[in-house]
């Protein structure tokens, strides 16, 4: 009521709900992407949501960086040998997100026949089929951590009545300056990558997300969009960097596209239903290499940060490379670490140990400290509404907190957790400390199995 | 390089917090309070401390032997109890026996608090229920202990016998007059009532230091303005039945209540709708109780009746959805 005043000068940013989080972005912000090659890799196969893709190579076996080395014939996507050497193992690792996965280890070694992913002349003009088909093969997913497989995503249904590109330039995570770097570096690349999805969707018109937290990246996009000037391409786009308020979930799709064009996209349902594709910058650069160079998705750049790393980065990692040699590329951590993050703060995952792998997935890796991180106990709720406030969707995670609490997880729907896209902003802000998210997944859960119990009777 | 493997822990996100504790607001309520305590101590002396205290003392013992009886952590130092303490001693007259409090707060935390399992779960405003509790077992300390305000008198207040002023309120103008003694000589009455000098409650009496607190709430975001409007906006409603509806909007406790006990987070609803219906309902009661019923602070009551509907105004309204139903995809 008494924000009235306070609307940031205009920008656009989503209706309803919402935090502001301290950014901690200016620990790694300023460093610039450094590469960083480690002496092994472990590649778990599943690097997507869905199934795990079939390894292609054996023990032994001499592979050269970009080689395929798992196949997507049984769904999944394709995996790529991020280091040419000798793979040492096909067995079981820890997957940051799957725990226990299967996972194909690499020694790395100097080969003399490695690819150098130049340009390939004429990649502008390919056809529609052939430009999903090289973002197909070369293992892109969505890098902004859902890792979704892109190309399914750019198969629109034929009825699907799509006019606008979104490039989610937000990284809204505190922490999280990995996007913030390429878009600063790279951002004729992104631009042209957008150009492609685009073209590939066959939309008119793309807007790029950045929030005002990050307006040198915005100027660095609209000044790579004015040189490129790609409305007057064979498939003229017209391109445009808005800039909204930083809010957190202000990168979330449905946010987002509400914030850029007003429009709502329906409870659980998709962006294409108004008319909409949202990609993530790093996947329209991996989109654009995968076209233009033909390099498969085998590196990615990943923010090491936290009060808890001595030096914090943006390092560009193959694949597979371990916590481990990461730390010490970052001048090692405190033992004040209480909590190791694979991606930000808000929605990233705690890890059980360092022995875990980078995947396509993982934006970050954040060592933090008691200090800046939430260990507290909780307590009974008690009805201040702010998790009410807070949530961008209107839902209800109080009801559903104490409705679980007493064991009536399948009497919560009508207050949302099936929606609950778990963005946190309720458990942030609670000041009782409930976990809210987690109450959510309880509740989701058993409605999911309910739902495999309806199914196993019928 | 060998690296020492940290005790790691695990959980979902969000792996932070915005670092508001209740706790944290309940202090902050309790800061909030102290300028009317302040103004209390001015114009009837050190006494009133004595109340507040004893009043936060009975709270405080009862809630710790809940909470020794229950086997977990002493709740007291999470503000709670402190700021039933706080809003009970500031309901009762100046002049009573320091005792009694102790016994209001005690009894009140027990039958409204700890019986339902402590802070989150109770259905009643708590420092009220105290309140109801003394009224029905002190009836005639509760309503005759007044003492005339007035400063620098702080080691020896006069006692001022008869009722409180606002009992009149339903008998006419006439009464009115009668019944209000002990204003300062030469001020209006509408002035003495805004600024507290008149007799009264503990820490209702001065509209003034009431609204300086509870602006320091509205800056924090500790509280909206949604639920004081609306019982205000209630209240307003029915002044056309008060024989002097200026006095009767400044007094009674009207602005305590509707700014530190109908917005008490528990008792009261969370949506927007809930709050503005449960806000007007207890302003119209309270005029009902003040105007027809004769019973001087009736915002007490009606805070009550309306803690019994939030409930099912948290049923009734609910937030609303941000995005349209779809089909699920
Ligand atoms: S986690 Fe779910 S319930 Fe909580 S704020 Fe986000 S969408 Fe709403
Ligand atoms: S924020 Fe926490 S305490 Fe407040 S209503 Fe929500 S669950 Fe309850």
């Amino acid at each position: 009521m008494l924000r009235l005043f306070a609307s940031h000068h205009g920008e656009p940013t989503f209706a309803r709900g919402g935090i502001h989080p301290d950014e901690h972005k200016e620990l790694s912000a300023d460093h610039a992407i450094e590469p960083f090659v480690p002496r092994s890799v472990t590649v778990p196969v599943s690097q997507s949501l869905g199934a795990p893709s079939v390894p292609v190579v054996k023990k032994g076996d001499r592979v050269v960086r970009g080689q395929l080395i798992a196949s997507d014939e049984a769904g999944g996507v394709p995996v790529h040998a991020p280091v040419s050497g000798i793979v040492k193992s096909v067995d079981r690792g820890i997957h940051p997100v799957l725990v226990l996965d299967m996972a194909i280890t690499i020694e790395a070694r100097e080969q003399e026949d490695e690819p150098t992913f130049q340009e390939q002349p004429g990649w502008e003009t390919l056809p529609r089929e052939e430009l999903l088909e090289r973002i197909r093969v070369a293992g892109v997913v969505g890098l902004g951590g859902a890792t979704f497989p892109t190309y399914r995503k750019l198969m629109l249904p034929d009825d699907a009545e799509v006019d606008t590109l979104i490039i989610n330039g937000s990284e809204c995570e505190p922490y999280l300056t990995c996007d913030y770097r390429l878009m600063l570096e790279q951002a004729e690349a992104v631009v042209l990558g957008a150009w492609l999805i685009a073209k590939i969707i066959g939309v008119p018109r793309c807007l790029i997300g950045i929030e005002d937290n990050k307006a040198d990246a915005g100027a660095a996009m609209t000044a790579a969009i004015e040189r490129l000037a790609l409305d007057r391409s064979d498939h003229p786009v017209a391109m445009e960097v808005v800039v909204t308020q930083t809010k957190y979930p202000q990168g979330s799709e449905k946010q987002l596209i509400q914030a850029l064009t007003g429009r709502l996209v329906p409870q659980r349902g998709l962006p294409m239903q108004v008319g909409i594709v949202v990609q993530n910058v790093a996947t329209a650069f991996a989109c654009l290499e995968a076209v233009r160079n033909r390099k498969p998705v085998i590196e990615r750049v990943v923010t090491v940060s936290g009060r808890g790393i001595h030096e914090p980065k943006n390092l560009r990692v193959p694949v597979g490379t371990m916590i481990q040699p990461i730390i010490e590329a970052c001048g090692g951590f405190d033992d004040e670490v209480v909590k190791v993050l694979a991606g930000g703060p808000m929605m990233g995952r705690a890890l059980a140990d360092l022995n875990a792998p980078v995947t396509k997935g993982t934006s970050g890796l954040l060592f933090l400290t008691r200090a800046e991180t939430n260990l507290d106990r909780y307590q009974p709720c008690i009805g201040c509404g702010e998790c009410l406030d807070v949530c961008p969707l209107g839902l209800e995670p109080n009801k559903v907190s104490q409705y679980v609490e007493v064991g009536r997880a399948l009497e919560t729907e009508e207050f949302g957790p099936l929606e609950c896209f778990e963005c946190g902003c309720c458990s942030y802000s609670c000041p009782s400390n409930r976990p809210l998210v987690q109450f959510m997944q309880v509740a989701k859960a058993a409605y999911r199995h309910e739902a495999a119990k309806q199914r196993t009777h019928a | 390089m060998s690296m020492p493997e940290p005790h790691l822990y695990l959980s979902t996100g969000p792996h932070i917090r915005r670092g508001r504790t209740t706790a944290d607001i309940m202090w902050l309520v309790n800061l909030s309070l102290a300028p009317a305590l302040l103004w209390a101590v001015l114009v009837f002396g050190w006494p009133v401390l004595g109340i507040t205290l004893s009043a936060i003392a009975g709270c405080a013992l009862a809630e710790h032997l809940a909470c020794k009886v229950r086997g977990t952590d002493s709740t007291v130092y999470d503000g709670s109890v402190v700021c039933t303490g706080l809003l009970l001693a500031y309901t009762l007259p100046p002049g009573i026996p320091l005792w009694m409090p102790f016994v209001g707060g005690a009894l009140g935390v027990f039958f409204a608090k700890t019986v339902f399992g402590g802070l989150g779960y109770n259905i009643f405003n708590v420092a009220l229920v105290g309140r109801a509790i003394m009224m029905a077992t002190f009836p005639v300390e509760m309503t005759t202990t007044w003492l005339t305000p007035g400063f620098g008198q702080i080691g020896g207040v006069d006692a001022l016998s008869g009722a409180t002023p606002l009992v009149s309120l339903t008998g006419g103008p006439e009464a009115v007059e009668a019944a209000i003694v002990g204003l300062p000589e030469g001020m209006s009455e509408g002035l003495a009532f805004l600024l507290g000098l008149r007799p009264g409650s503990v820490g209702e009496v001065s509209v003034l230091m009431i609204v300086a607190g509870a602006g320091f709430l509205l800056w924090q975001k500790i509280i909206k303005l949604t639920i004081p409007l609306s019982v205000l906006g209630g209240a307003l409603l029915m002044s056309p039945w008060s024989p002097d509806p200026v006095l009767y909007m400044l007094s009674g406790g009207l602005w305590l209540g509707a700014f530190f006990m109908a917005t008490d987070y528990v008792t009261s609803p969370s949506t927007l709708k809930g709050q503005i219906v449960f806000g007007v309902g207890i302003g119209l009661l309270t005029g009902m109780i003040r105007n027809w019923g004769g019973y001087p602070e009736g915002i007490c009551y009606a805070i009550l009746l309306m803690n019994t509907m939030t409930p099912a105004l948290e049923e009734w309204f609910r937030p609303p959805r941000t995005a349209p139903k779809g089909t699920p995809s």
